[in-house]
């Protein structure tokens, strides 16, 4: 059987920039992924080029997704497959509200599922649930999305997004930077519920903030557009005491 | 109200909504405290308005929303004429412009020397949904009197792609990213009753 997620040798760069340079990368069914590195080492760039950005171009390797080539699909036949990135810095939406951005988007997973679109009660008890968890309100949920909230605020809401959208393959790109203590509680909460046998994550992250409400089954660190070394929790707590020098 | 003979007299506030096929030219004098409020719908037709402000305190309120595709040339005009001290305008024109059409846009405020006290606002953004889709925007101010407020503003470019791409990342595809990005762009301008308009043209265009 193919692995979840297997990244071989992968190469992008933006103009003649060299970003990635040949990162090797499995992630297992039902498994915690972190991913730690120093600031500008690619993490965000990885999570770009899974997630199909054009902005950045793949030069060389291969991403299969459950057997699938992710390189050759379009970012919503990624994400309709059940890739999901909760963005380090989430785009804002002017005049799109958080209801209608999920509407649109459960709806376009149901169709490509050959599903029926959810009916209005559906939808509003679907969301309310998750809503109520991650203490979104309805004034949250009607606003333009991403535009003026807090750093936080917007944190909570791409988990928000995540736990909608109950997709596979979740990727949090520095979800815990911007949370205060509270609010860190409520997301690995809303993480650790997700977490079953079908479904694995990719954190992204500089700390163990995160990663004490959810125990990482690896750590890979990443330096200079490549993963050096995988390893198990223990390499958190090594980081956090040495930084990346001795990697 | 009834369409008569042109230029149209306003000497109270007064509101015209004009989505009209067959006709393109306006005309409309403004005279002492009277209010103008007008939007225009031009779908793939040309316009062109002149509104003079002719009396102290008129007013007008120009709003104008554009659609065009295929290959259709459009030339929008609209000029406004303070003529008279302590007089205020404002113009706020949105569009789409879409397969390998071309819009055409000249915006004018005009305040002559020694009329004091005058305001004259506009702002025009304009998205280009094709790459052959063309949209140039001309803004015309000839402010001769300095006892004045103006500004004026123009942004034309497509859709931003980071916006297009995170709601790709959620799942829709790019025609529906821009459909919901276009779902409210009209909405600070365009009354109630002409969004079916706007709406119906999407659908066929987007
Ligand atoms: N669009 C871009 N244009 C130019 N350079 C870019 C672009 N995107 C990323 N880079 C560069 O690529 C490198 C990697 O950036 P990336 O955002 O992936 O780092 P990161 O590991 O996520 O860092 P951080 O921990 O600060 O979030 C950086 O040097 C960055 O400046
Ligand atoms: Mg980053």
């Amino acid at each position: 059987m193919s692995a979840f997620l297997e990244i071989k040798d992968l190469h992008a760069k933006v103009g003649d920039k060299e970003i990635l340079k040949g990162v090797n990368l499995t992630i297992e069914s039902g498994k915690v992924m972190a991913i730690m590195g120093p600031n500008g080492c690619g993490k965000s760039t990885l999570s770009a080029v899974i997630t199909g950005n054009p902005t950045y171009q793949v030069t060389g390797g291969s991403i299969l997704f459950k057997g699938k080539d992710l390189l050759k699909m379009t970012p919503d036949e990624r994400a309709n497959a059940g890739v999901f990135l909760a963005f380090q810095r989430p785009t804002e939406l002017p005049g799109v509200s958080m209801a209608q951005l999920l509407k649109a988007a459960l709806n376009a997973k149901r169709t490509f599922l050959k599903e029926k679109p959810l009916d209005a009660v559906q939808f509003m008890k679907h969301l309310k649930v998750r809503a109520t968890a991650l203490g979104i309100t309805d004034e949250m949920l009607k606003r333009s999305v991403n535009v003026g909230f807090s750093g936080g605020e917007k944190k909570r809401l791409e988990t928000f997004q995540m736990a909608v959208l109950e997709p596979d393959f979740c990727i949090l790109d520095e979800m815990d930077s911007g949370l205060d203590v509270d609010a860190l509680k409520v997301v690995g909460g809303a993480i650790s519920v997700m977490r079953e046998e079908k479904r694995s994550f990719m954190i992204i992250t500089h700390h163990d903030d995160l990663l004490r409400y959810v125990a990482p089954d690896k750590v890979a660190i990443m330096r200079d557009g490549k993963i050096l070394q995988v390893g198990d929790k223990e390499l958190v707590a090594k980081v956090e005491e040495k930084g990346y020098d001795n990697f | 109200m009834t369409i008569s003979k042109l230029p149209f007299l306003f000497n109270r506030q007064e509101k015209v909504l004009i989505h009209h096929p067959d006709e393109h030219e306006w005309q409309f004098i403004v005279q002492e405290r009277g209010e103008l409020e007008a939007f225009f719908l031009p779908i793939n037709q040309n316009l062109k308005v002149s509104v003079i402000l002719n009396g102290a305190g008129a007013k007008s309120d120009i709003k104008c929303a554009y659609l065009s595709n295929e290959n259709n040339d459009l030339k929008l005009d609209i000029q406004v004429l303070h003529k008279v001290k302590n007089t205020t305008s404002n113009q706020q024109i949105k569009g789409l412009a879409t397969g390998e059409s071309s819009v055409l846009l000249t915006a004018g405020i005009e305040i002559p020397k020694n009329t004091n006290g005058c305001e004259g606002y506009q702002n025009h953004r304009g998205i280009l949904l094709s790459d052959k889709a063309k949209i140039s925007a001309t803004p015309q101010l000839e402010i001769w009197s300095e006892d004045v407020v103006c500004s004026h503003g123009s942004a034309v470019g497509p859709l931003p792609d980071d916006e297009l791409f995170y709601l790709e990342t959620r799942g829709l595809k790019k025609s529906q990213a821009e459909k919901l990005l276009l779902s409210s762009f009209f909405n600070d301008i365009v009354p109630g009753e002409f969004r079916t308009h706007i709406k119906e043209w999407m659908e066929q265009n987007v």
